[in-house]
């Protein structure tokens, strides 16, 4: 398989990713936001700070409204990493390799960015935004499912998994810094703290995981809890772990793996290693933070054995 | 439907599914029976299906932009071009006569010169070709496959009979539409093909390999066939990826290949370099390889000639073989089929008048007005003048330029291309139409079914081109 290909399809599940998580951010975030009482401390601004764009975000907008967050969350072609950026590139790596995929593939995702652009006004209002988004989710989880069932094994099918598996770890890993920094404000009154368990709910939804979650802890919900869930759970597709041993399966039958496979096992065994975190310490953050940057260098790993290696004529 | 034919025009043109006295061609019977029970409104709501289908297939052309691609659509018209299959198979041995002599000819071009020798053609129209390329001298190729790949245009004249109007060797394209035409029909009107007998198309895709698979310089079983596509911003990237994809081949780009030490070609994979066996190339000469051509060109691979020339791997169509793709050496085409294959030519030529040759040249400029004039190997439609419709500047024009370079101009009369009825605002109305049927040559010769029907959608107009405002439509060749 060549290079650049790789390095494409590995980017274009890391982007159906992305919309699938976006869309489902969003739509996660605006429930909690219906909940939650007018005094408490999460805005919409949090969604900037998940997805770590405050610095775009201050230079483009002004006030941080519910408008503004989701218009540059959802619809800002100038911001990288909106939906409509990732369903975009999304596309265009389709379309730059559909010579290699079944050919639904290319026609899915170019069904789903017309349909989305064709709507792009939907994204300013409540209902129909949610609407919108549920499609969305919707569309890319059949994405891939069809492609789960219609291509092989194959080489290509790997670096698909390996950038949906890396995306995703990084998105419960960003979603889970967030809810800890909620639970660490200041200041919080009493009235707040009834209000943990609705939080910490939809963060699990925000990754589809509510039900899973509760399936497996059957009693309320604590944070301590959906951290762990969400961190080492041996069984759950999005938790950190479980993506941590899908790339590791993925990465192991491919070429020249040793490299990338040393890595991911070092980072499962100081996982393994670390004790619980108490909700609400900067313990987690820091954590979390060094966990993005490991996940960070396995990402230029890739580009060094397979995207990108140096060739001797 | 059929009472639509009460108002179709009957104009002088050659129609291809309407006869003189506004009745179906028999070729054309089936299709009109079976629309007859549709107003031209259902014809209509049939051309936003279809329409419809050619968006989510996402068969455009792209004009790139990094804030979102400007993608026109493939403008498709429903209503087929029908050739019946007794035409069709005198045209197409006629095609693979035509296309064995051109190679032939390339072969002799870099090599004995015996038409020049004899007389037939004068050497110094070949050798101040821009697309004569000394490196090729001395290179005799399997199957003599210079031009494996051929797209002719063919032209159907108020006479009723089919003249090749030029023949595109170097990259030709605009296979893809003609498969993609076909899905885009079998979507919109499946009865259609139930009740009539056309022929299929969708075997190109696996003549195509088997093609390139024989032009493998060695006699490994399966040897790696690639596509050399210029890349995501050229306006044929469709093409190039519907094509490696259909054939199972890999699409790969100037930088996905090098050429090492001992002049073979390796593409990088992702466990390290594999040999490349056949390059089905996309790019023009000019690209091909900075060592040897265009020295600032990034598209294409250092060495590669160097690999060709050495025998080491394949490459379709060969480097060199735009030399016989030229308006003046396509004049001397049926001297060629008699002097290599001492045969008649079956599909006629254009005649052609050659502003290089003094009393043809006399002859042009007398009549510029009544004539098309044409430069040598342009392609795409530009810069021709088309004399009944040019201004008194351009007809000037024309004559400064011909003057200054004869070499560079070839005139042929005003053809009147024949016309197929198109779905317009008030219902079918004829428009002119050319055929790009492709021809392949390697171990075996083959010819579309058929090929590309382009329409020029503006009524009156002659001008079928994509890239100034052609159509296409599905073509059907129809056994009764």
């Amino acid at each position: 398989m060549l290079s650049r290909v790789a390095e494409r399809v590995y980017w274009l599940s890391r982007y159906v990713e992305r919309v699938e998580n976006t869309a489902r951010l969003a739509r996660v975030h605006a429930q909690l936001m219906f909940d939650l009482p007018k005094s408490a401390k999460l805005g919409w601004y949090a969604l900037v700070e998940i997805t770590s764009t405050e610095d775009y975000f201050e230079s483009h907008y002004d006030a941080r409204t519910e408008k503004n967050v989701m218009t540059m969350l959802l619809a800002d072609r100038n911001n990288s990493v909106s939906l409509m950026s990732s369903l975009w590139w999304a596309r265009e790596n389709t379309r730059t390799t559909r010579e290699i995929l079944p050919r639904e593939a290319w026609i899915h995702i170019n069904e789903l960015y017309l349909m989305v652009k064709e709507h792009q006004e939907s994204f300013k209002t409540r209902r129909e935004r949610n609407n919108l988004l549920d499609k969305i989710i919707k569309s890319c989880q059949a994405w891939s499912g069809m492609l789960a069932s219609t291509m092989s094994q194959n080489e290509t099918y790997r670096f698909m998994k390996l950038g949906m598996a890396i995306e995703r770890a990084d998105m419960t890993s960003r979603s889970l810094d967030v809810g800890g920094l909620f639970a660490a404000q200041d200041g919080q009154s009493d009235s707040d703290f009834q209000y943990d368990s609705i939080l910490w709910a939809n963060l699990l939804k925000s990754v589809s995981a509510y039900f899973m979650y509760r399936q497996h802890y059957q009693t309320e919900i604590m944070g301590q809890d959906v951290v762990d869930f969400l961190m080492h759970d041996f069984e759950f597709a999005r938790s950190v772990r479980y993506c941590l041993n899908t790339m590791h399966t993925m990465a192991s039958k491919l070429p020249n793996n040793h490299a990338v496979t040393h890595s991911i096992e070092e980072l499962v065994s100081s996982m393994d290693n670390s004790t619980d975190f108490e909700v609400g310490s900067s313990d987690l953050h820091d954590y979390l933070d060094e966990l993005q940057a490991d996940l960070s260098e396995i990402h230029s790993k890739f580009y060094s054995i397979w995207f990108n290696p140096v060739t001797v004529v | 439907m059929i009472n639509e034919l009460d108002k179709y025009p009957i104009n002088g043109f050659y129609d291809e599914s309407v006869n003189d006295d506004g009745m179906p061609r028999e070729s054309s019977k089936q299709l009109f029976d079976a629309l007859s029970s549709l107003s031209i409104d259902n014809f209509k709501e049939l051309k936003t299906n279809a329409d419809k289908t050619i968006a989510q297939m996402g068969i455009s052309f792209t004009i790139y932009s990094d804030k979102g691609n400007i993608d026109r659509l493939w403008p498709f018209d429903i209503f087929p071009r029908i050739i019946s299959s007794d035409d069709w198979s005198d045209i197409s041995i006629g095609l693979k006569q035509r296309l064995k002599a051109l190679n032939m000819f390339i072969e002799d071009v870099y090599n004995e010169q015996a038409i020049f020798k004899a007389g037939i053609i004068p050497e110094e129209v070949i050798l101040s070709s821009k697309d004569y390329r000394p490196e090729c001298k001395g290179m005799k190729l399997k199957h003599t496959s210079w031009a494996s790949v051929c797209g002719s245009d063919l032209v159907r004249a108020g006479d009723g009979e089919v003249y090749v109007l030029e023949d595109n060797l170097r990259v030709p394209s605009g296979v893809s539409y003609m498969l993609e035409n076909r899905a885009v029909m079998k979507q919109v009107m499946p009865e259609v093909f139930q009740d009539i007998n056309i022929m299929p198309v969708d075997q190109y895709p696996a003549n195509l390999l088997s093609m390139l698979r024989s032009l493998s310089p060695n006699d490994d079983p399966n040897p790696e066939v690639v596509v050399l596509t210029p890349g995501i911003f050229n306006s044929a990237y469709y093409e190039h990826a519907y094509l490696a994809h259909e054939m199972g081949a890999e699409l790969v780009e100037g930088s996905d290949l090098i050429v090492k030490e001992d002049d073979c070609v390796y593409m990088r994979n992702v466990d390290g370099l594999k040999k490349v066996d056949v390059i089905y190339r996309r790019i023009d000469d000019a690209f091909l390889d900075p060592e040897v051509f265009n020295k600032d060109s990034t598209l294409g691979v250092a060495g590669l000639m160097r690999a060709w020339r050495s025998g080491n791997v394949g490459i379709a169509n060969a480097p060199g073989c735009g030399v016989a793709d030229d308006k003046v050496v396509y004049s001397y085409v049926p001297d060629m089929i008699r002097f290599y294959l001492n045969e008649e030519p079956l599909v006629q030529n254009v005649p052609s008048y050659l502003c290089s040759v003094e009393k043809d040249r006399e002859y042009v400029l007398a009549h510029l007005n009544e004539l098309v004039v044409k430069p040598a190997n342009e392609s795409g439609g530009y810069g021709l003048l088309i004399g009944p419709h040019a201004s008194e500047e351009e007809l000037a024009e024309f004559h400064e330029l011909i003057l200054e370079n004869p070499r560079n101009y070839i005139a042929q009369p005003t053809l009147k291309l024949s016309t197929v009825p198109t779905l317009c605002e008030d219902g079918l109305e004829p428009r002119h139409v050319d055929l790009r049927p492709f021809i392949l040559q390697g171990a075996m010769s083959y010819v579309t079914a058929g090929g590309l029907t382009r329409v020029a959608l503006t009524k009156g107009s002659l001008v079928v081109n994509s890239s100034q405002g052609g159509g296409s439509k599905d073509t059907w060749i129809v056994r009764s």
